[in-house]
């Protein structure tokens, strides 16, 4: 199912955008370094999310009565 | 000869006719002496306003899907029986419906108030929604407004949501059993990470599925968080009372589900902007440090260099000024060994005794008759000692 890894994969990269924020947040003192890859990593981040958020489509699937379901 | 039956055989005949008869039929009438006995067994009579008849009828707690009570217009059905041991006549009942808005209104308001003291309603078990849900369970029907105004929303909104939906009919006699069917399959098999039900505005009696206990406590049952959203924003539920999250619409409940794109892609940026912030403070901050050190360190070097160039000035001026102070001294020195030079004594007029070559200071070792050699500022003299002291030769003058 192509559409649930997309979404399951947004709210995921969301929250991590979120978390490298709340950590940026955090840091009394920012490592450099470390600050530097979560940095990078925020930036990869927001632009997967803002890519999904220009795809469309949703898709809708009827589900059979029971005595027609093969499940 | 006639025939003869026992009591309980004439009323099992009676019975079997009673079976037989037709059933296509609703019975209407009022409801009195409403009882339920040891929560099972429920009785109440049916009577006619007008005619002053009455209808005893009896049926099962677990058979009455509505809320009745005394005084309360209601349609029901059911098979006729005589009861041998009392020979009582009584309607077995199956159904009971109430009949018009008021006894519907009423109906509802007492299952509204049964449910509520159950905590079916309670707040305080209301689940949250995820936020960005990737399944939607949809219940509902097709062919009504409420299916089409949900999808629309919900496609101007978000979009990578996979939607279950699972048509029902949302009034009539398939209404109840259809959306309870898909709760069941949409809680035990599909497991969406929310379930819609929604339809359009209506009468009480339209609405009726919506106001079943049945369905109340499927809500209420459902491991999947359900969004509840019926009709019109004044139309009120019982299964939006017992839902998670109260819809008004069907098109408030897309709302509900799904973000809006614009919302999250603002939001995306946000987060964005706020860590480009971050991490410009922080290296700014390093810069300010750097700074800072280079300024201590040029300040340091400025005070060494200045005292250096303090002594340097010392070392050049420095002896000029010690070796002045020493000649002075040495001068000053010199006139002092000078005043103390003995020839000069002498010239002013004072001359040194000596005896074998000491120098003499007291007439103590001299005797009368010894010889002194007396020294002048200029040329000396031998003498012979004649009187010390009083003792002597005395010389006339």
């Amino acid at each position: 199912m192509t559409s649930k890894k997309t979404v399951l994969n947004f709210s995921k990269a969301f929250e991590e955008l979120e978390g490298i924020t709340r950590w940026f947040d955090s840091q009394e003192q920012l490592d450099l370094d470390k600050g530097l890859k979560q940095f990078e990593r925020g930036l990869e981040l927001a632009s997967e999310l803002k890519k999904k958020l220009s795809e469309v489509e949703n898709k809708v699937e009827e589900i059979k009565k029971k005595f027609a379901d093969p499940l | 000869m006639t025939p003869s039956l026992s009591v309980s055989q004439y009323l099992e005949l009676v019975n079997v006719s009673l079976g037989q008869m037709p059933r296509d039929f609703v019975i209407e009438g009022e409801v009195s002496d409403f009882r339920v006995a040891q929560g099972k067994w429920v009785s109440f009579d049916l009577k006619d306003e007008k005619d002053q008849a009455l209808l005893k009828c009896f049926m099962t707690a677990w058979q009455l899907k509505t809320a009745i009570e005394d005084g309360m217009r209601v349609q029901v059905k059911g098979a006729p029986k005589i009861y041998e041991r009392f020979g009582t006549f009584k309607l077995n009942v199956t159904d009971v419906e109430p009949v018009g808005e008021g006894a519907l209104k009423r109906a509802y308001e007492l299952l509204k108030k049964k449910l509520e003291s159950e905590g079916l309603f309670d707040l305080s078990r209301k689940r949250s929604l995820p936020r960005f849900p990737e399944r939607i369970g949809l219940i509902t029907s097709r062919d009504a407004a409420a299916y089409g105004d949900f999808l629309r929303i919900l496609n101007n909104r978000w979009s990578g949501v996979e939607i279950l939906f699972h048509q029902v009919h949302v009034q009539g006699r398939e209404a109840v059993p259809d959306i309870l069917e898909a709760f069941a399959a949409l809680g035990s098999l599909h497991r969406p990470d929310v379930i819609v039900l929604t339809r359009g505005g209506g009468g009480l009696e339209d609405l009726q599925a919506f106001n079943d206990e049945r369905i109340a406590r499927a809500i209420y049952a459902s491991p999947i968080p359900v969004v509840c959203a019926v009709g019109h924003e004044r139309d009120e539920s019982l299964c939006d009372l017992v839902a998670d999250v109260r819809a008004s619409t069907p098109s408030n409940a897309a709302e509900r589900v799904v973000p809006s794109r614009e919302d999250v892609r603002y939001e995306v940026q946000t987060l964005c902007d706020h860590l480009f912030t971050k991490m410009e403070d922080a290296l700014r901050e390093r810069v300010t440090v750097i700074d800072e050190a280079t300024r201590r360190v040029s300040f340091l070097l400025e005070r060494q260099k200045e005292r250096l160039a303090r002594v340097s000035e010392d070392l050049v001026s420095g002896p000029e000024f010690w070796f002045s102070r020493l000649r002075e001294r040495l001068a000053s020195h010199e006139r002092v060994l000078k005043e103390l030079n003995p020839k000069r004594v002498l010239a002013r007029g004072y001359s040194i005794v000596r005896s074998g070559g000491r120098v003499l200071t007291s007439v103590s070792t001299l005797e009368v008759g010894s010889l002194i050699q007396v020294q002048f500022a200029a040329g000396s003299a031998q003498a012979q000692v004649r009187r010390v002291n009083e003792k002597g030769q005395q010389t006339l003058v």
